[in-house]
């Protein structure tokens, strides 16, 4: 493009203004393509069981009463149910609160039936399932706490009266839950005074498209009982989880809003004093044959770019960031696997510069009306 | 000698908030292809507008003004442009230099509006630069060239897509008189040598010396021309 040297020069004709400008393009829409993440790793979160057919039982009451043992035997009756497995919610922690994660007791015989889409190796879950203190774990915690096969450790109670005390026999993989501990039921009812119940019964259904059928079944038989439950495919399920933090997505997306509207005003402000400081410039263009509307194309373009090269520098230094970050780590399990996601990035860096033409096109269009003869005369 | 430039009763009145103020009252006059015409007069006389009227960089409010046989008076604001880029030569008082571009991006820039590729834009730049002898000056910045330079580059811009006609306001204004002698030199050869031709204004009778013809404006009007022009016409 013949023009490309005169948008160039004209971008880094004040170097410190254009770099102020890039640094906060850059820090706004790190801080945005963050949050934007942030919901996209939720949503991914929601989505662990796609293509599974479970259904995630739990009490209508609420999600800390237990459903009991027998509810599991009328589940299995159900036509259609191919198997099932209790888990309960432990909510213990590694040595210091920090350190906390997702941690459970499962059915260590029915964990790989009901959840096929955890690969272990076969003699590792021999392993696990042979040792009544063996715990499961995947691979993101292994890694966060230096832990290896065979490691004893002990987790430190939150809810339950008892500190279990495991020793890791195998690593799971997955491709979106990297970082839970699974033990077994079985210690965990002993531990606790055999209460004969947990707080969850995952259903494999044998045809996916009986997942909503058996969900009301399972809800209408134990409807008048002590324990009434509730149902939910695994994606609701998560979604469920997720949405007990509040709406965030509504939250996110609001400061998200109010971030990029910030950093257009902002932004304005810089190019309407670039604008301003032109208008001999301009003038001079426009006698030498530039029409406005090249003139004005051309300052959209350099304004656009200004913006668009701040926004891709703050993603991709996001990016960057978060590859080096163990955000596991410093959300204490909350974010697994977090990075700036191509979604996120895509939008940031098309927003950026949809930023720069919003922000400079009233000054630039301004710039570029005024006539010859008066801005050959204006004096800046 | 054939008219370049028809002025036929040109009047041109600003409005200043709710006054009328009129800078031309009438002017006609012809500028014949290959004249180097002086504009003269006080302050407020009208002479830069009616320069302004002839590149086509404003409107006369009556009158018109015909170039090549075409009444540029009439274009739209896109033709006039398309017009100017192709016609016009612009040398100013204060250079007027695009500070961010060295002095061969400057001279290209009117190129950039043709269809030449990126070798002839080139050649033709650096020809207009070695006219005005700036040949070794092509990456000097404008604050990196004195102002005599900065001049001959802003002379080299406005020949480098060999135009109609040049027009210069106050181009010697701002310039010691060494090198506003060395910018007269260079109108002169370029009207003299390459047939270009030059409408200035000035306010120094020494520039105007320079000149194939003079003409005088006081209050918007013609009032004299001198005999030299005369006899040129």
């Amino acid at each position: 493009m013949k023009f490309a040297t005169l948008i160039r020069r004209n971008l880094f004709r004040n170097k410190s203004r254009a770099a102020l400008t890039m640094l906060l393009m850059a820090a706004i829409f790190f801080f945005v393509a963050t949050l934007l993440s942030i919901l996209e790793n939720f949503d991914r979160a929601s989505e662990m069981g796609d293509g599974y057919n479970r259904l995630a039982v739990q009490s209508a009451i609420s999600l800390v009463n237990f459903l009991p043992f027998s509810h599991e035997a009328k589940i299995l009756q159900v036509p259609g149910v191919g198997d099932t497995a209790k888990m309960q919610w432990i909510g213990a922690y590694y040595k210091d609160k920090k350190n906390f994660f997702a941690n459970f007791a499962v059915d260590h015989n029915k964990w790989t039936s009901v959840f096929p889409d955890y690969k272990v190796d076969p003699k590792q879950l021999a392993d696990f399932q042979a040792d009544r203190r063996g715990a499961i774990v995947g691979p993101e915690l292994m890694k966060r706490f230096n832990w290896k096969i065979g490691d004893r450790i002990t987790l430190t109670r939150q809810i339950f009266p008892f500190d279990p005390e495991i020793t890791i026999r195998a690593v799971y993989d997955h491709p979106v839950n990297t970082s839970a501990l699974y033990f077994h039921m079985d210690y965990f009812q002993e531990s606790i005074g055999n209460p004969s119940g947990a707080d969850m019964i995952w259903v494999m259904v044998k045809d996916p498209n009986q997942m909503s059928s058996i969900s009301q079944q399972i809800d209408a038989m134990f409807k008048n009982t002590d324990a009434p439950t509730e149902t939910f495919t695994e994606k609701e399920f998560q979604r469920t989880f997720i949405a007990m933090m509040g709406n965030v997505k509504l939250l996110f997306t609001a400061v998200s809003t109010c971030a990029v509207f910030m950093v257009i005003l902002l932004a304005a402000i810089t190019m309407s004093m670039s604008a301003r400081e032109r208008i001999v410039e301009i003038s001079v263009l426009k006698a030498i044959g530039f029409e406005s509307g090249l003139v004005l194309r051309l300052m959209l373009i350099e304004f656009a770019l200004l913006t668009l090269i701040g926004g891709t520098l703050g993603v991709l230094g996001g990016r960057l960031l978060f590859s080096f970050v163990n955000m596991a780590k410093v959300t204490q399990g909350f974010l697994i696997n977090f990075t700036i996601y191509p979604r996120a990035m895509a939008i940031c860096i098309a927003v950026a510069g949809v930023v720069g033409i919003l922000a400079g096109g009233l000054p630039a269009f301004r710039a570029t009306r005024v006539r010859v003869v008066d801005g050959m005369r204006r004096v800046v | 000698m054939e008219p370049l430039v028809e002025i036929q009763d040109v009047r041109k009145v600003y409005k200043r908030d709710e006054f009328d103020v009129p800078v031309l009252n009438g002017v006609t006059v012809d500028v014949p292809r290959g004249d180097f015409l002086a504009l003269m007069g006080p302050s407020g006389s009208g002479k830069t507008t009616l320069l302004n009227l002839i590149a086509g960089i404003d409107r006369p409010t009556g009158g018109k003004i015909i170039v090549e046989g075409k009444e540029i008076s009439r274009f739209s604001e896109t033709a006039l442009a398309a017009w100017r880029a192709r016609h016009v030569g612009f040398i100013f008082q204060m250079y007027n230099l695009i500070p961010v571009l060295n002095a061969f991006e400057n001279v290209e820039l009117p190129l950039l509006l043709t269809k030449l590729n990126k070798k002839q834009r080139r050649e033709h730049v650096m020809t207009a630069l070695e006219i005005v002898g700036l040949g070794d000056r092509i990456f000097h910045f404008p604050r990196q060239l004195s102002g005599g330079q900065e001049q001959r580059v802003a002379i080299a811009r406005a020949v480098v897509n060999d135009p109609t006609l040049l027009v210069a306001d106050e181009p010697t204004g701002d310039l010691d008189a060494k090198n506003a002698a060395e910018t007269l030199d260079l109108l002169q050869r370029l009207n003299s040598e390459f047939q270009k031709t030059i409408v200035m204004v000035t306010h120094d009778p020494k520039a105007a010396q320079h000149a194939l013809r003079t003409l005088h404006l006081e209050k918007g009007l013609l009032v004299e021309m001198t005999e030299a022009a005369a006899a040129h016409v």
